[in-house]
């Protein structure tokens, strides 16, 4: 007989807002299971392109830590010192990727542990502040501004921002990491409009 | 005079609980862009696969309204066997899903357009809505224990874990949704054939 499998959703303990600790507690759940997703990518696959112009694993990851940084920097109403925290520019994931172009240098023979470590800044700093905040800094309202204007933005969406801005990258990684197996080394996809 | 854009997480009303509330709305958020971000496909972009055994757009659009049916069965209503065919007019067989590897996109879903997909997520969204109103606080940490699996384990999650479930599955999709929609542009784009 098996033990039951448990997937309990419970917020984390110490953060004065439960809402906000169950936030937290969706998050480390993405990041588990995005941690044993990723195990095993040399640094070969984290930096394969399905096609030039198209992201790599180690984008997308590199990408979630920044963005993840960058919104509670606003949330925090601080400047993002993402050169500081995490030792990579803002712009170091090169997303958006121009049309046609390779990965990013700066992220070139970086290894798992690298992305690992760069996820791990990212989320310590979110704890930092989730332990601040209480139930009224959910309904707190901060500016943003974005190339087709100025933005407001509640914290709570932040969170969910965060939340679901990760899931959607973890589901890509995984559809990588699935292409990349089913590539013959050296081949590429089939190109739309051919018979598979 | 530059416009502000205001972007809220908000409570709906008509739900017991507001924790659940905010719940749908996320997932009405998602569902909000993945509307916007699939505006436009044709059935052949719908069931276009990158590499033989990988999944279609098509596919991914009928296996989360499939998923969103059958976890509000099993995970939020109690039922002991899902039966999203009764909400979204698909099958688990229909969706193929997982696919062999080196397969073919799943044949029961060849030809269909973007408004056979959107039918089916809108019924399904209903159907968790359905249900959702009538969940309060105390349900979310409700435990639910399925059957035991022929190979002998056993799930427990509480209906808290189903709507977070819920949420991130739909988002982890989209973005394959998102990824396959752009290496079809990058590989139209680049002549490959």
């Amino acid at each position: 007989m098996h033990a039951p499998r448990q997937r309990i959703l419970v917020p984390v303990a110490g953060i004065p807002s439960p809402e906000i600790g169950l936030f937290l507690a969706q998050m480390d759940d993405q990041s588990r299971r995005l941690t044993e997703d990723s195990r095993g990518a040399t640094v070969a696959e984290l930096a394969w392109q399905p096609r030039p112009g198209t992201n790599t694993i180690g984008m997308l990851m590199a990408h979630n830590a920044i963005v993840e940084l960058y919104w509670i920097s606003i949330a925090a109403g601080i400047p993002c010192d993402c050169q500081g925290l995490l030792g990579v520019g803002m712009d170091d994931d090169g997303i958006p990727l121009p049309e046609g172009a390779l990965p990013p240098a700066t992220l070139a023979g970086k290894d798992l542990a690298f992305f690992d470590d760069l996820r791990a800044r990212a989320r310590a700093f979110t704890y930092g502040w989730a332990k601040r905040w209480t139930a009224d800094d959910l309904d707190r309202t901060v500016p943003w501004t974005r190339r087709d204007g100025e933005w407001t933005v509640n914290v709570r969406w932040i969170l969910y921002h965060v939340l679901e801005h990760e899931a959607g990258h973890y589901g890509q990684i995984n559809f990588v990491r699935h292409l990349y197996r089913s590539t013959p080394a050296g081949a590429e996809p089939v190109a739309p409009g051919t018979p598979t | 005079m530059t416009p502000t854009i205001t972007t809220r997480l908000a409570t709906p009303e008509g739900y017991r609980s507001a924790a659940v509330a905010r719940f749908v709305w996320q997932l009405d958020e998602q569902r909000r862009r993945l509307t916007e971000d699939t505006r436009g496909l044709t059935p052949a972009d719908l069931e276009w696969q990158s590499a033989p055994g990988m999944n279609t757009i098509g596919m991914l659009l009928a296996h989360i309204a499939f998923a969103e049916a059958n976890l509000a069965q099993v995970g939020l209503n109690g039922e002991v066997t899902g039966h999203p065919h009764d909400v979204i007019g698909i099958t688990e067989a229909d969706e193929g899903m997982p696919l062999v590897s080196g397969a073919p996109p799943a044949p029961a879903l060849a030809g269909k357009d973007l408004a056979f997909f959107d039918a089916a997520l809108a019924s399904a969204r209903e159907h968790t809505r359905t249900i959702a109103r009538t969940l309060s606080d105390a349900d979310l940490m409700a435990d639910v224990v399925r059957p035991p699996r022929p190979d002998g384990t056993q799930r427990v999650f509480n209906k808290g874990w189903v709507l977070y479930h819920l949420l991130e599955h739909e988002a982890g999709h989209h973005g394959q949704i998102n990824l396959l929609r752009h290496l079809q542009r990058a590989m139209a784009g680049s002549g490959a054939a």
